[in-house]
């Protein structure tokens, strides 16, 4: 079972960003996008970043990206963590960008500038999360 | 020092912090008070004198607004003219308690806050944990924050892990020569002993990073004229800024937007002082962590993107430096006690320039210079201070 169980909260009722995780539950990547101006921007907020436009709809992403920066954590900061682990900020195609892990592969083998696309994993507290590992049709 | 702009109509009169632990066997409020009082009887003036409080501690004490500024009228027996709870430590705060007294909304502010009772041993201290739904699902400390912007630094100029770390190593050493640090007498360091020490979030090992510890830190401000019949000798604010990025720990800092963090604050603050980075006697920067340090010298222009290290390393950067440098110990060895922290800065730079700033005095030191939070918290702050 990768979605939501009875013991945790339903995260597709959260206002504002329920849509976004109750796709990540399905297995897709979705993101903001201002029906103004077309822009796509993380995290949702209630008005679009660029023109302050409020009417704005989630839009399926290609879950495909580049390695902005990147940082391996050795001593979480709670112990349900399994360190070592590899945060990144994730550039995403349509120019939008997000934290998130670098999984499938070895912490030094990940490098900024690094081709990656989406893959969905379980958090610690058994939520599934949109983590990232090396694109090799990329490569 | 005269000038005609409203900050030039108040002073620091009192300043004052506690003793400094991992742990206090008291509580984040009287912890404060104590604070408050010190810096109080520092300034020659007493509790009854106060109408104006910005404070900031975490619990107990206060009401539904907890905790919050207005809760001090209670326990001070007396009504207030002038509270703030915005960002009610630090540069924000003293800038913010300056404003009020030069418009004549209160006459004696007192800014003051710090925590005591609540560091669990060996967990992070809570509030390195951000809970945003976008951070805290990926195990992303503030260090991690932090490490986020670095490492585009790292990649880009690949500055001598050898001379970064030797920053540590230096206000390390302040700090173990500080009898009032945390970690006094556990030195001396070398940038050997930092590169040697733990790696926690790459590029930051453990003798990197600041402290997460208790004590309380507290500043009386009020107008220049009445300064001048008070306890101590005044300290003038020359000039300050704030630059707030966007709300931390939100989405994550990226390098290109906010290693120049501050530049906008400095210039106006300087342009206010009518003075500029090179005539700082004393720095008392915002050490979250070494790579800060670097990028603080290279926000103020005082060399260039990607060089910091090399001129730190050159200009020196302890007592006889060229750039004294967190002369008590800074966050990473003297302490840094949550929301009160950056007042820490501004207590150690006033006594810098009272000339009683103790082993880590500057000889003559008659401006500072004061910082708070930076790239990964996505704001920042400076102000300027001189002999009053």
């Amino acid at each position: 079972m990768d979605g939501p169980t009875d013991q945790l909260e339903d995260r597709s009722l959260r206002p504002l960003t329920g849509e976004f995780w109750a796709a990540v539950d399905r297995g897709e990547l979705v993101r903001p996008v201002c029906a103004d101006c077309g822009r796509s921007f993380f995290v949702p907020q209630f008005a679009c970043p660029q023109c302050q436009i409020t009417n704005w709809a989630y839009e399926p992403s290609t879950g495909r990206g580049r390695v902005y920066s990147h940082t391996t954590v050795h001593r979480p900061p709670t112990p349900e963590f399994d360190a070592p682990y590899v945060l990144a900020d994730v550039d995403v195609e349509e120019g939008w960008h997000l934290l998130t892990w670098i999984v499938g592969c070895q912490p030094d083998e990940v490098s900024i500038d690094m081709a990656v696309s989406v893959r969905f994993v379980t958090g610690p507290d058994g939520y599934r999360l949109p983590a990232f590992a090396p694109d090799e049709a990329a490569r | 020092m005269s000038g005609s702009h409203p900050l030039n109509q108040v002073a620091i009169v009192g300043v004052a912090a506690t003793e400094m632990a991992r742990q206090l066997d008291t509580t984040s409020a009287e912890i404060s008070l104590r604070a408050a009082r010190a810096a109080l009887d520092d300034a020659g003036l007493s509790v009854a004198d106060v109408d104006g409080v910005a404070a900031r501690w975490p619990g107990p004490g206060g009401t539904v607004f907890q905790p919050g500024s207005a809760d001090w009228a209670e326990v001070f027996g007396h009504p207030l003219r002038w509270v703030c709870d915005t960002y009610p430590q630090g540069v924000p705060g003293a800038l913010d308690a300056a404003a009020a007294v030069a418009a004549g909304l209160c006459e004696v502010a007192l800014v003051f806050g710090g925590q005591a009772g609540v560091m669990g041993g060996a967990a992070v201290a809570d509030y390195t944990r951000p809970d945003n739904e976008f951070i805290a699902c990926w195990g992303s400390l503030t260090a991690a924050q932090f490490a986020l912007v670095a490492q585009v630094y790292r990649h880009r100029f690949a500055p001598d892990p050898e001379r970064v770390a030797a920053i540590a190593a230096a206000i390390r050493n302040a700090g173990s020569n500080n009898p009032a640090a945390v970690m006094s007498g556990r030195g001396p360091f070398t940038a050997a002993d930092v590169l040697a020490s733990p790696m926690v979030a790459e590029p930051f090992r453990l003798l990197d990073l600041c402290l997460a510890t208790e004590g309380a830190a507290a500043m009386v401000i009020t107008t220049a004229e009445r300064a001048r019949d008070l306890a101590q000798p005044p300290v003038a604010i020359l000039g300050g800024g704030a630059e707030w990025h966007r709300q931390q720990y939100v989405n994550p800092p990226r390098y290109d937007e906010v290693w120049g963090l501050g530049a906008d604050a400095a210039r106006r603050a300087f342009e206010l002082a009518e003075l500029g980075p090179q005539d700082v006697d004393v720095f008392e920067l915002y050490d979250i962590n070494t790579y800060e340090v670097v990028r603080q010298f290279e926000m103020l222009g005082l060399c260039a993107e990607g060089e910091g290290a090399d001129y730190l390393w050159e200009a020196g950067i302890g007592v006889d430096g060229r750039h004294p440098l967190n002369t008590d110990g800074g966050l990473l060895s003297y302490s840094h006690i949550g929301w009160g922290g950056p007042t820490l800065k501004i207590v150690e730079a006033v006594r810098q320039l009272r000339g009683t700033a103790g082993p880590g005095q500057v000889a003559d030191a008659g401006v500072a210079l004061v910082s708070g939070a930076g790239s990964g918290a996505q704001y920042h702050n400076v102000m300027v201070l001189g002999r009053g």
